[in-house]
């Protein structure tokens, strides 16, 4: 019962954020799951940023912390909620794909059939590897999450660099979230790390789905639902107790929100929907409290929003929004508290990590170009192979762009360009860090370079189908235009931009 | 309210690489089953269960929090059980190194032949679980 509580108490304050930041009160039905699957992850976010901090200042009365958070928070809530002026949800101006009753319900047995498989599998994994599968789970995970639950005042021990390879580095999202649910039950029950690894998985799913049924439609969702839960790696790193799972579902979290941004501000007349940019920013900001690879997403996703600052100073006419001089205000005003705490805990808390060696070493390994070239080899082999498919998605991915060809016309809108070069930039990150790497260069791809690309997956599946569904309105549009039937309203859903 | 998603039909060719995608990964979907455990035959890997077990006894005869030694046995498992040992300590920290006060000695197949000299055992608690006191202490 306690269990059901402390979940129950996350999902809410996750929800009475998102709420609070997210117009439109008739949402439609995928909307709305939506919010539920992001309310999901930010409330397990924001159940461990309360530990961690209930735990830093020394408080012991957690449910009445917990309490008084969640108090704040309705109000907070109920405030914008009187405020809020009653709108309608346009729908996306980008068609979906129509496709013949025999193919439509075949792709939806499909996607059913791949969902049912994935939740099965990663149940059965669960129930077979209660303790996670894996050593990082308990070795780093759910070790940090003991030395919260037990360790009382003495709770920085599991920080000790004595601990070898448990990374005291890593930010606590994961064992903080953990050790919080612990508290509520009172012991640390195995069954809480699993649990919390469950929600996330079929969270990044769920999102997945429900922001591409949002922003494309039912066909694109299906398809990209279809790519997700039919990638083993995933379903095997679901019930690993890992965090690269979550950290995926904060990426993907924020890239999705930003997209809903961009669309709503060109389609909202009066103003800017900019509390899902302040959620974009808070998305990557428990990103940044999850794992280090999530500060390194945070910058490059900064870094691509200020490159869209000089070109777009002021947005087209008829593109009523922000400009992006102020979106980038926005974004660091909601990173900046998260920003705060997670270098508050590198500097005050937590001892510096392991992959920077001194300069003359790393210098070294800079001017080595053998190493670049293997680097290059191991993403090249890893980008067929990391999901363990039978077919690899990423060659399917490649063959289908080609099978549906660009208008070359458009450029494509301003999130999709600034998304795509915050996943090229976060993948030159992941390429500095081993060339510069302390350990084993071979040893250290081997067992990390997938979950990298497994951390950019849900987010690359989620711009491959609103790139796809663009190309695809185009040439359909196109063709119906040169056709006898001409399906006219087409001409309306393509992008300005 | 909210207005009707708008659609387009998708060409031959489209229809077409939409069944072979679908179908491509559905062979993925297979391998996700084949490689699940059998559920008539699950038997929960309680590794980290079982070690908790063996040391909840000399848990209770150690300092609450802190640092203590750990010494075990060598090859390939000994990364390992370093890991199950110090998760069923904690919050203790457990340093691998014999030159401690309190020492912890994990040898669950064989018993030590060669200790290190500074070290007395105080107890036995069997299933490998050894107790010592360090005699040149950090």
């Amino acid at each position: 019962m306690n269990i059901v509580l402390a979940l129950g108490l996350a999902f809410l304050s996750g929800y009475l954020v998102v709420s609070a930041e997210w117009q439109g009160e008739k949402a439609n039905k995928s909307e709305r799951w939506m919010k539920l699957f992001i309310s999901a992850g930010f409330g397990i976010g924001i159940f461990s940023i309360a530990f961690f901090v209930e735990r830093w200042l020394g408080i012991v009365h957690i449910l009445a912390t917990d309490l008084c958070l969640i108090a704040l928070l309705l109000a907070v809530y109920l405030t914008t909620r009187a405020r809020r002026k009653s709108e309608s949800v346009p729908a996306s101006k980008f068609a979906d794909v129509k496709l013949p009753n025999w193919l439509h319900r075949l792709l939806m047995a499909s996607f059913g059939i791949s969902i049912l498989a994935a939740l099965y599998a990663t149940v059965l994994r669960a129930l077979a590897h209660p303790h996670g599968d894996g050593w990082d789970a308990f070795a780093i995970w759910n070790l940090r999450a003991r030395f919260l639950f037990l360790g009382g005042s003495h709770w920085r021990d599991g920080l000790s660099t004595l601990i070898p390879w448990s990374h005291p580095d890593y930010p606590p999202l994961i064992p903080g979230a953990i050790a919080h649910v612990w508290s509520y039950i009172g012991h640390d029950d195995p069954i809480v790390p699993a649990i919390i690894s469950l929600v996330f998985t079929f969270a990044t799913l769920g999102l997945l789905v429900s922001s591409l049924a949002v922003l494309r439609g039912i066909t694109s969702a299906a398809l990209a639902g279809i790519a997700l839960a039919s990638t083993p790696f995933f379903i095997e790193q679901g019930a690993s107790q890992y965090a690269d799972i979550p950290l995926s579902f904060f990426f993907l979290a924020a890239i999705a929100l930003l997209h809903l941004f961009q669309q709503r501000s060109a389609q909202v007349p009066d103003g800017s929907p900019t509390g899902l940019f302040v959620l974009a920013g808070a998305a990557l900001g428990f990103a940044a409290w999850t794992k280090n690879e999530g500060l390194l997403f945070l910058f490059a996703f900064l870094v691509s929003q200020i490159a869209a600052v000089p070109s777009r100073r002021r947005p087209p006419t008829n593109e009523p929004g922000l400009n992006a001089g102020r979106k980038l205000v926005i974004l660091l005003m909601a990173t900046t508290p998260f920003l705060l705490l997670s270098l508050g805990f590198k500097h005050f808390i937590a001892p510096s990590g392991d992959l920077f060696s001194g300069p003359e070493a790393m210098l070294h390994k800079i001017l080595t170009p053998g190493r670049y070239w293997a680097i290059l080899r191991w993403y090249g082999k890893d980008f067929l192979r990391f999901g363990n498919w039978v077919v690899p998605t990423t060659v399917l991915f490649v063959a289908l762009s080609f099978l549906s060809p660009s208008s070359g016309i458009r450029r494509p809108n301003p999130a999709f360009r600034s998304s795509v070069l915050t996943l090229a930039l976060t993948l030159c990150g992941y390429f500095a860090v081993y060339v510069i790497t302390p350990n084993d260069l071979y040893w250290h791809l081997r067992f990390s370079l997938n979950r990298l690309f497994l951390q950019l997956w849900p987010t690359v599946i989620f711009l491959f189908f609103l790139s796809l569904s663009r190309q695809t309105s185009t040439e359909s549009q196109s063709e119906s235009n040169s056709g006898p039937n001409t399906y006219k309203p087409v001409k309306n859903f393509v992008s300005p931009t | 309210m909210h207005l009707p998603q708008r659609t387009v039909s998708a060409s031959p060719r489209m229809k077409c690489a939409i069944l072979f995608f679908t179908i491509c990964c559905l062979l993925s979907t297979i391998r996700i089953l084949r490689e699940a455990p059998n559920p008539a035959h699950i038997t929960p890997d309680d590794v980290s269960k079982k070690s908790d077990q063996r040391f909840a006894v000399v848990k209770s005869r150690l300092p609450a929090n802190g640092v203590i030694g750990y010494i075990g046995e060598g090859g390939n498992s000994s990364t390992p059980d370093y890991y199950l040992t110090q998760y069923a300590l904690a919050p203790l920290v457990l340093d691998r190194s014999p030159h401690h006060a309190i020492v912890i000695g994990n040898f669950l197949l064989s018993r030590p032949s060669d200790l290190p000299p500074n070290l007395r055992l105080v107890e036995d608690f069997g299933s490998g679980v050894l107790l010592f006191a360090g005699e040149d202490t950090k």
